[in-house]
Parts: structure tokens; sequence; C-alpha cells
């Protein structure tokens, strides 16, 4: 069993025009195994996708204080690329367009990349794995060959990377507002391919604003996030008192002096 | 220079070589061009100190005897490999000899159909036109001659094959491919440039590429001579009414090299393509004029030029894109993108529209910089190392040139310098 640690997770981020620091995270705890699902949900500007984007090695967050443990080892020195090959995954919310990579050539180098040099994926091997893959999210085969996410719709994108999801088999993935703009039969099939993944092998935080998605996944925890922390955890079922009583009515109910974004006044 | 020693001896060598007389007094008036005018110039790249040919130059014909590795060919194929001078291998199957299609030796060729080559022989680039050209005439040393006839559509890639020998010191390598497409017929040619030996030498390349009404060209060429070579080179096609003219060059040499691509769209709705990758390493210098000339109504031009630049080289794409008064509704289309991989090289990436005509359409990007950040971090987030992420944004980066070659091998074979170039280039 594979275990992510946040521990006491503080994190600022520099603005580009005033260059003055601004901590967004204000201490974050989260405990997370293999074999569960957790969800993060929580009102806009409350710091989900910088915790994503932090967990991950992203360039422009800065830890000040706290730490980020795979298996007990500290990870915040390591580079992206070698998260990655440690078993972390982020599903983007705005991937890059590459011309001139192949889908299937960028998944190939993707999948070497965490096997040794004398153990690399056979090309047959490879085709069943994207064969399977494609099928399970309703992808047409040619989505292979088209060059990584160029001219790719919303929706391909999204589901481009649930399929690097699939192919790629992480430990951990993050998936940052995976439902965003989807329509919901893109849902659905987005929502196929992570239960497919569900396993004693495999773990997933989804940051959403919304509870629908966890309709489709239904997660083992739920933590709401404010203020750059989580303020409550809970089952399933938190998810849907948030649905019907929304962030405000939390805050309120747990005396948080915290203001909201979306607020009015 | 002594230049009357200096012409005396280009004429008793083109004498000797059993030239017709005509050529021995078109190089004798090439040779006065030579040495009365001044080096060529090229916006933002100097190579006037380089020495692109010798103090007291002299005409050779050498018989090489050193031997390239030569590769199978299927009995189809057709192909013609020269070994500096010497004419090695000439493979043209039957059934296209039959049809007129001619691929031999260009003095070979001068000698056995004087008509359709001695007119033709620098007629597209003239002598005159600078001290470089008139130089390639006075001293050009070996060739090619490929003609297809009229409505030929020739479905083999013709290979030409050019082996520079520096197995040994002072070898001139002046070298011409000549070209001529009859009306409505269609060839797809691949040219190999590469050095046998380390010594360092010379080259001056020249291709010229008569493409008649209504014929298609596809010229392709892996331009990989040594480290050692420096490199002159000139590449014309003269476009004639409805024809169509696809370049495509892998710029892989290992030296210092400078050269001019031209595409004159001469006829009314001909079509000029012209693309070209460059990788340059170490401290290489390398600059390019890759020009678009529309003449003629209806033409339509395209320039893609991309380059990768390592360890502390010099790179200058010039996109020159001409539209002439009178040509009414051409369209110019112009792209020069440079990589820079390291912080001591230099690129230079200059788009340049010269328009004097109203009703047309031109357009031009540029870009100079490293690799996109983002897409390297999208990679790498993948588990993709540095390293490897990098070989792939900068094979997507050439990948629209790459594509454009029509031979798989070929493809592969420039894939393979362009990785071997990428690992060892930063020296």
């Amino acid at each position: 069993m594979a275990t992510l640690e946040v521990k006491d997770l503080h994190v600022a981020v520099t603005d580009d025009e005033t260059k003055k620091q601004k901590e967004i995270l204000t201490g974050v705890n989260l405990e997370m195994h293999s074999g569960e699902i957790h969800a993060i949900m929580g009102p806009n500007g409350t710091g989900k996708s910088t915790l994503s984007q932090t967990i991950m090695g992203q360039p422009g967050y800065e830890v000040t204080q706290g730490d980020i443990l795979l298996d007990g080892t500290s990870i915040l020195d390591m580079p992206v690329d070698e998260r990655a090959r440690r078993g972390l995954f982020l599903a983007m919310q705005y991937p890059a367009e590459i011309q001139g990579v192949t889908n299937a050539e960028f998944l190939r180098a993707a999948i070497n990349a965490r096997r040794a040099k004398d153990d690399q994926i056979s090309v047959m091997d490879f085709i069943k794995k994207l064969d399977k893959n494609l099928k399970l999210l309703d992808m047409s085969e040619s989505m292979t060959e088209r060059y990584l996410n160029e001219g790719f719709s919303g929706g391909e994108k999204k589901r481009n990377e649930i399929l690097q999801l699939l192919m790629i088999e992480p430990t951990f993935a993050i998936l940052d507002e995976i439902d965003s703009g989807l329509d919901i039969d893109a849902l659905k099939v987005v929502a196929k391919g992570v239960n497919s993944m569900r396993g004693d092998n495999f773990g997933s935080l989804i940051i959403t604003h919304y509870q629908r998605l966890l309709n489709y996944i239904v997660p083992d925890t739920v933590h709401v996030m404010m203020g750059g922390r989580i303020v409550k955890t809970g089952g399933p079922d938190l998810a849907k008192q948030l649905e019907k009583e929304g962030y405000a009515g939390l805050r309120d109910e747990l005396g948080l002096d915290i203001k909201l974004v979306d607020d009015e006044n | 220079m002594d230049k009357t020693a200096a012409k005396e001896q280009l004429t008793a060598a083109a004498t000797a070589h059993g030239e017709p007389a005509a050529l021995v007094a078109r190089r004798q008036a090439a040779f006065d061009h030579f040495a009365a005018s001044r080096m060529p110039k090229m916006a933002r790249f100097n190579f006037s100190d380089w020495d692109l040919f010798a103090k007291q130059p002299a005409l050779t014909f050498t018989e090489s005897t050193a031997t390239p590795d030569l590769p199978e060919i299927k009995e189809e194929a057709i192909r013609l490999v020269q070994v500096g001078q010497t004419t090695v291998d000439v493979h043209l199957p039957k059934t296209w000899a039959d049809q007129g299609v001619k691929l031999m030796d260009l003095f070979a060729a001068l000698d056995q159909f004087p008509d359709l080559v001695a007119d033709q022989l620098m007629a597209i680039v003239k002598p005159d036109e600078n001290k470089l050209t008139a130089y390639h005439l006075a001293y050009l040393n070996s060739g090619v001659f490929l003609y297809v006839p009229k409505g030929v559509q020739v479905d083999q890639p013709v290979e030409v094959d050019l082996v520079q020998d520096s197995t040994v010191a002072d070898r001139e390598f002046n070298a011409h491919l000549l070209i001529v497409t009859e009306p409505g017929s269609s060839v797809s040619v691949l040219q190999h440039t590469t050095t046998l030996g380390t010594a360092a030498n010379r080259a001056s390349l020249m291709v010229e590429i008569d493409a008649r009404r209504g014929s298609h060209v596809n010229f392709s060429s892996l331009d990989e001579l040594g480290d050692q070579t420096l490199t002159y080179f000139k590449r014309r096609a003269n476009i004639g009414r409805d024809a169509k003219v696809e370049w495509a060059v892998g710029l892989m040499n290992g030296g210092d090299t400078v050269g001019d691509m031209d595409s004159e769209l001469t006829g009314e709705g001909g079509e000029g393509d012209s693309k070209l990758i460059a990788v340059t390493t170490g401290d290489q210098h390398v600059g390019i004029n890759n020009r678009v000339t529309h003449h003629g109504q209806h033409t339509t031009g395209n320039i893609n030029q991309r380059g990768v630049l390592l360890g502390k080289s010099h790179l200058v794409f010039n996109g020159i894109g001409e539209i002439i008064h009178g040509a009414h509704d051409a369209n110019a289309e112009q792209q020069n993108r440079v990589l820079m991989m390291s912080p001591d090289c230099r690129g230079d990436a200059n788009p340049i529209l010269l328009i004097d005509e109203n009703d047309v359409i031109a357009g031009h990007a540029a870009s100079v910089g490293p690799v996109n950040p983002v897409q390297m971090n999208y990679l790498m987030s993948r588990g993709i190392p540095r390293p490897v992420a990098e070989h792939m944004v900068i094979r997507g980066f050439l990948s629209s040139v790459i594509a454009a070659i029509p031979a798989k091998r070929v493809r592969e074979e420039l894939i393979a310098i362009l990785e071997r170039k990428l690992t060892d280039g930063n020296l």
C-alpha cells in the first residue's frame, strides 16, 4: 500500500506584476492511501488547484512551510518528471499542444520512462493496451496518430488526459477539475475511465467545484477546503450536504471567518 | 592570384578534359568575371573572409579510388552515385531509358546530348551573378544531368548520391546537378551529399531545375557534408506556367555553410514550396537565404524554415518573398523559426517581403527562442526525462519539413542524424 501525505503545507505564489508574495495554502493536512478515492471540494480561489500543482511539482509554487511525502519520503526537492516516475499523475485543466509529436509516440515515451532500459514495452503490448483503453473511453483510433492535443476540442483533451491515466497507470492520480466544460456524456466516459482504475494499487484525489462528478466517481472521503486549508472531512454525504447548503452554509456552521471570493458583500 | 597563369591552367585543363570549345570559352568568360568581381553579400551574415576558393585556383579532374559503401538497391530503383569526379554507379531501369529519361554524368551528357545540355547549363543560375557563381562554372569538375521528357511520370524516386572525396587534401568539389523536366512530366529527386575522409576541403554545390510548363518536381536533399568541409551552395528552380517545385532540405552539414534557395515563379499559376531545416552544432556558422520570387500572375510561394542551434553555433535564416510588379493575385507566405538550445548560440530569423504589386496576399511569421517551457513541462509531468522531452519537442518542431520528404528511409536517416547531433552537438 502506497501513502501520500501532505503535512502542514503552506504555499505562496509571487504576483508577476507586483512581485509580491501571496500565501495561498495556509496549512493543509491530508493523508491518503492507494485503494482510496478522495475528493476535495471548495469554493473558487481557495487553493484547490494550488494544492494539486504543488503536489505534482509544477513551477511557480513556493512551499514556505510543511512537507509532501510519498511513502514516507519527501518529494519537495524532486523535479516534476521524477515525481511522475515515482507514481504521481496530474490530469491537467489546460494540457499543452505539441505539434509534430503524435499521441501514440508520447504515450509510449511516458510508459517507457517508468520502465527499465532493458524492459521497454513491446509494440504489440502497447497497441493492445492502447486499443483496450481507446475502446473504454469511446475514442477513435485516429486520435493516437494525431499530434498531441493539437486542434483537440475541450472534451477531446479531457478524454486524452484520462487515456494517459489509463496507459501510464500511476499510483496516485490528481484530477484537477476534470469535469469542467464536459457535457454529461463525456463526463460519464471520464468517470468510467477513472472507475476502471479503481483497485488496491490506485488512489485518486479528485478536485471539483460540483458534487455532480461524485455521483459517477463515488469517493471514500470528501474534504472541504476554504481559505487555503482543509476545514472539514467526511464521507460521500458531505458532498451532498454541500450541494444543498452551499459553502457559505458550511462556513457559518463551522464559525469560520473566511471571505468567499464570490460573496456579494 | 596570378591571373594569367590561372587562366592558362584553366584553358589547358578544360581542353585536355575534351570539352567542346564553347564550354571552354564560357569557362574563360566566367573566370574573367570571377577574377574581377566581389564576394556576394547576405543580410545579417558575413562570410566575406571565408576561403571559398583557393588563392591560386586550378581546374582539376581526379579519378577517385575511394569507394563508399553503396547500399544494395532494388531492380526498379533509379540511382546515380558520384565520388568526387568519378561516377561509380548509374542505375536507370530500361523502362525509363526507353521513355527517354536520362540520368548521367554531366560531362558525358554534354558530349552525348549537347542540344539538351549545353545551353541549359547555368542558364538559370547565371555565372556572372557574383564571384562564387562565376567560380563555380569556371572550375566546375563534376556534375549530374537528369532529363524527364514530355508527359513522363517517373514514379520511382531518383536518388543522386554525391560523395565528396576528402580522403586527401586539396580536392576541389565543384558539383552541379542539372534537372530539366519537360511539360507535363513529374519526378521526385532525393539528393544525398556526404563526405568521405576528414581532410579540410571546399565544396561548391549547385542545383538548377528547369520545371517547364505543368511539370512537377519534388526535390529533397539530405546534406551531410563533413565537419571539415566549407560549403557554398546555390539551388534554383525556374518554375514555368502551372509547374510546381517542392523543396525539402535537411541541412545537416558539419562545417560552415552558406547557401541560397531560389524559386523563380516565372510562369502564370506556378507554385514553389521551399522547406528547409538546419541543425547547427559546436562553433558552426550557417547562413541561408531562402527566396521565392513571383514574376507570373496567380503564383503561389511558400517558405518554411526551421532551425535548431546548439553549442556556440550561429544560424541565420533570411526568408525573402518578392512579388514583381505585374504578378497579380500572387500569394507569398513564409515562416522562419529557430530554437536556441544553448545560451551561447546566436540565431536570427528574418522575414523579408518585397512587394511591388497591390492585389496580392503575403504573410510571414518568425520566432527565435528556447524550447517552449509549457510543452517541456507537460511532457516531463508524465515522467519523460528532460533530455528525452527536449528531443521530442525539437523533432516536433522540425516535423513539418521532415514529413515533406517522400522517402521513409531518408526521413529515418535524417532523424538518426538529428538525434546524434542533439546528443553530441553542444561540444
